[in-house]
């Protein structure tokens, strides 16, 4: 998220202009954080047309609820919040989703610690690589492949850069879970992306499955 | 006289890396990891591309919004506001 001083500076200004009846303002108030509104939705619910759904509803319930908007907070992890909220109804809602808890671990994943298994060195990685859309293919692979409670905090924390404190408080859980499941999620993403890294996005070849957890 | 290092096997480096990229360790277990870094191969490249993940991954350019979605986002909100602009009878 950009410099707080001046973000916040504007967005006092746009929340003066919709509360003195200015509806308008309330779109570019919401803007900037499209995307970590989307993001947060859809490491929830791991579908793209229910995570637009949800966003629509956040966008809509914060709007509603700007009267309880509090500027000690910051405007971006209050819509977030909501969205996740949301995320969260619309999954307990969802038949589908009946019998599959929010946490539950996936093939034992779990248990003990999470032992790296590649060891390749990667020192390299050309500023370019992203313009690769199979490795930005990979890369969302490798994110949806991961399991909901360390999914939400990599997107969260190393995706929208929320602080650890700000991911606890949005998740509901200790810092302590935070900082534990991050060091999951980022080693698993880490192995899932390693063929790639092995040189082969470098020397133009095929992309190699990302390797199933 | 100089103090030794306490060491640190690399299981628990594995641990700690993640706070370690994220600055959250204090700085004795800082120092510690730093030097096993130097002198272990497999954990250097563990951090090296970790490292490089949260490059990867924090680089706006990494994950799309699915093609016209923004403009979606608003379809409700444009829909309330639409509604009751319609019910205000005396406008604004």
């Amino acid at each position: 998220m950009a410099t707080v001083n001046l973000q916040s500076d504007s967005e006092a200004l746009l929340l003066e202009r919709v509360r003195k009846g200015e509806p308008e303002a309330f779109y570019e108030l919401v803007r900037p954080y499209e995307r970590g509104i989307y993001f947060s939705a859809r490491s929830i619910l791991n579908n793209d047309a229910d995570a637009e759904e949800v966003v629509q509803e956040a966008i809509l319930k914060a709007f509603k609820s700007l009267a309880r908007f509090r500027q000690e907070s910051k405007f971006g992890t209050w819509i977030i919040q909501i969205t996740i909220n949301e995320a969260r109804m619309k999954l307990r809602k969802d038949r589908r989703h009946l019998y599959d808890s929010l946490d539950e671990p996936r093939r034992g994943e779990d248990e003990g610690d999470y032992v790296p298994r590649d060891f390749a060195d990667w020192r390299e990685i050309p500023s370019e690589a992203l313009e690769s859309a199979r490795l930005r293919h990979a890369l969302k692979e490798a994110l949806a492949s991961l399991s909901p409670k360390y999914r939400q905090v990599l997107v969260l924390r190393d995706i929208e850069h929320l602080n650890i404190g700000e991911t606890a408080k949005l998740l509901g859980i200790t810092e302590a879970a935070v900082k534990t499941r991050l060091l999951r999620a980022r080693l698993i993403m880490r192995d899932a992306l390693a063929p790639g890294f092995d040189g082969a996005w470098k020397k133009g070849q095929e992309y190699q499955k990302v390797r199933p957890f | 006289m100089a103090r030794r290092p306490i060491e640190i096997d690399c299981e628990e480096v594995w641990r700690q890396v993640s706070n370690y990229l994220d600055d959250e360790l204090d700085n004795q277990l800082r120092a510690v990891m730093a030097a096993h870094f130097k002198n272990c191969a497999h954990c250097s490249a563990i951090l090296d591309g970790t490292k490089n993940v949260l490059k990867l991954v924090g680089d706006g350019k990494a994950f799309e919004l699915p093609a016209d979605s923004s403009r979606r986002f608003y379809t409700k909100l444009d829909r309330h506001l639409a509604a009751t602009k319609s019910k205000n009878v005396r406008g604004s």
